[in-house]
């Protein structure tokens, strides 16, 4: 990779051992994905998370050492010019009563997140930063963490980023550079895959049955949809989040609508393939009943915000809850960034939410807390196939007013 | 008696490493399906479930990346139970980042299908420097002796 002079001196430690390794970082992760320089980047979204359960029965000084390498990011200032929000948590910094949420690791998270403030870090905690006021502008180059807000911004926005891990996202946050390769060079953004969609997507959920099952067909590709209205952000938050699900989609295109395919042609760079997918009614429902594995009807939570629920949507669910409440023994959870929750409280909707028995949980999923459950119903794909996966839960996917129904009844009451 | 294959292979990580390989034409999730305490591969159904990645040279197709990949590994090594290197068919970015920051060899495109010459159990010598990865294979009792 060519480096300016500048660049080579920070490699060769001229701004400290830190940032040395933060340009090693940068430079050797180029190198390995054939970027040939890099790029001003002035746009990230990091994690910077203590473990919690993800190493349950780790020595204490491997968690030492992982929390010092956290602290030494967050000893050096973010780069000037640079928005730097943050990704969600493995705990909840809010009391909780679980046993998930391990109080020593709560007091490390804690302590990283106030020197992460004090570093230029905006710590959103949140998997939806487009939700809380990170909204990059179309061609701005991010180096952005968590798979679905990276589909959103380079499809929903037009924004340019790969798929970054924390170690990228910091050093791209501390020196203001990425190396350029995958979906930051024009060639990489073209359609692969052409889907053209016959199924009526009636709410957001439908919107994530659509792309979990095209990403398991994607796999890394871009694929194009045809037949397709323009999605609300909610809608196109579930279509993201999917697509990063079942498979390693960067990033998607709806001919006519979004900002990189004015036409099917556009999408494709010219080249429309005659081969394509179809998206059925069939199939629509076949891609539910694959995420649904439940043996009973009894449930244990209901589980909303996957990713992270914008104003909107608790808005929703706050309407739809007020003067009910949820049955006893089942937990209703909605993931929100602590932004959106206060905005709710201010609003009358946190109220109307913990009146009824709910509890909008900030930083954090139950998921990434590995918060044990039997059987839950959720309106998000992604919430749906990791909850399966990483704590054995039994899942049902549903529509947001199918799940609250759900949380009421305190079973599984059917779709309508 | 010991039989040596040398094949050649472009390195995506550089930094050379050696171990017993651990083979399974399949991807796997760092994310997931790896403990990285245990350094067990947990992921249900998975070909590899219940091995343990320590120290072994990991021969698979790819990764699938999440941007908590690096994380797991850095994990696992601090425990030491990171893989020592990996020879992969596809390369997954954020594996790469993940070696890169482990500082863990990575090498894909070799010279045939690893597959067809790598079995689980061989001792690998992982030269990316060189872009060369050895094998070492205990041969078969033949009937000439």
């Amino acid at each position: 990779m060519e480096l300016t002079a500048e660049q080579r001196a920070i490699l060769e430690g001229g701004r400290g051992p830190y940032l040395a390794q933060c340009m090693r970082w940068l430079v050797e992760w180029g190198e390995a994905l054939g970027a040939r320089r890099l790029v001003r980047c002035d746009n990230t979204h990091v994690l910077l998370c203590v473990p919690n359960l993800v190493a349950r029965g780790a020595s204490p000084r491997t968690l030492e050492a992982f929390a010092e390498g956290l602290r030494e990011a967050c000893r050096h200032a973010v780069a000037p010019g640079c928005v730097a929000t943050v990704h969600t948590l493995f705990l909840t910094l809010d009391p909780l009563d679980v046993p998930e949420n391990d109080p020593e690791q709560v007091r490390v998270q804690r302590e990283i997140a106030a020197m992460a403030v004090r570093a230029g870090y905006l710590t959103t905690f949140t998997c939806a930063p487009y939700l809380v006021g990170n909204v990059p502008i179309k061609g701005e180059i991010c180096a952005w963490t968590e798979s679905s807000a990276v589909v959103y911004a380079n499809s929903i926005l037009g924004a340019r980023t790969v798929r970054h891990g924390n170690e990228s996202a910091i050093a791209a946050s501390l020196l203001g550079l990425v190396p350029e390769f995958g979906v930051l060079l024009d060639e990489n953004r073209r359609g692969t895959l052409r889907v053209e969609v016959r199924a009526e997507l009636r709410h957001p959920t439908d919107w994530g049955a659509l792309g979990y099952f095209t990403g398991k067909i994607a796999g890394l590709g871009v694929p194009v949809f045809e037949g397709l209205r323009r999605p609300s952000q909610d809608e196109a938050k579930q279509l993201c989040a999917a697509l990063a699900t079942s498979g390693g989609v960067s990033m998607f295109h709806i001919a006519g609508v979004t900002p990189e395919a004015p036409s099917l042609e556009a999408a494709f760079g010219g080249r429309v393939p005659e081969q394509k997918i179809v998206f059925t009614e069939a199939d629509l429902r076949a891609t539910y009943d694959s995420l649904r594995n439940a043996t009973g009807d009894e449930i244990e939570a209901v589980i909303l915000g996957c990713p992270h629920a914008s104003l909107r949507e608790i808005w929703r669910v706050a309407h739809w809850l007020e003067g009910k409440r949820v049955a006893p023994g089942v937990r209703l959870w909605i993931n929100a960034a602590r932004v959106s929750r206060s905005a709710a409280q201010d609003m009358g909707l946190l109220g109307i939410i913990e009146s009824a028995g709910g509890l909008i949980l900030c930083d954090t999923c139950p998921t990434n807390m590995r918060i044990a459950c039997r059987r839950l119903v959720t309106d998000g794909f992604k919430q749906a196939h990791y909850a399966r996966s990483m704590i054995g839960a039994e899942v049902i996917v549903a529509s947001t007013e199918a799940c609250l129904r759900a949380a009421v009844a305190g079973r599984w009451m059917g779709d309508d | 008696m010991i039989e040596t294959v040398r094949l050649r292979g472009r390195a995506v990580v550089r930094g050379r490493a050696e171990g017993y390989a651990l083979v399974a034409d399949a991807t796997l999730s760092f994310w997931g399906e790896v403990d990285p305490v245990s350094g067990r591969v947990i992921g249900k159904g998975h070909p590899l479930e219940g091995q343990s990645l320590a120290g072994r040279v990991l021969v698979i197709r790819s990764t699938r990346g999440s941007s908590a990949t690096p994380m797991v590994l850095h994990l696992a090594s601090l425990e030491g139970v990171a893989p020592a290197a990996f020879i992969n068919v596809e390369v997954d970015s954020l594996a790469a980042l993940a070696a890169v920051v482990n500082r863990i060899p990575m090498v894909t495109d070799l010279e045939c299908n690893p597959f067809e010459v790598i079995r689980t159990g061989d001792y690998l010598i992982v030269d990316a420097d060189a872009g060369v990865v050895e094998i070492h294979r205990v041969a078969q009792a033949s009937g000439g002796g």
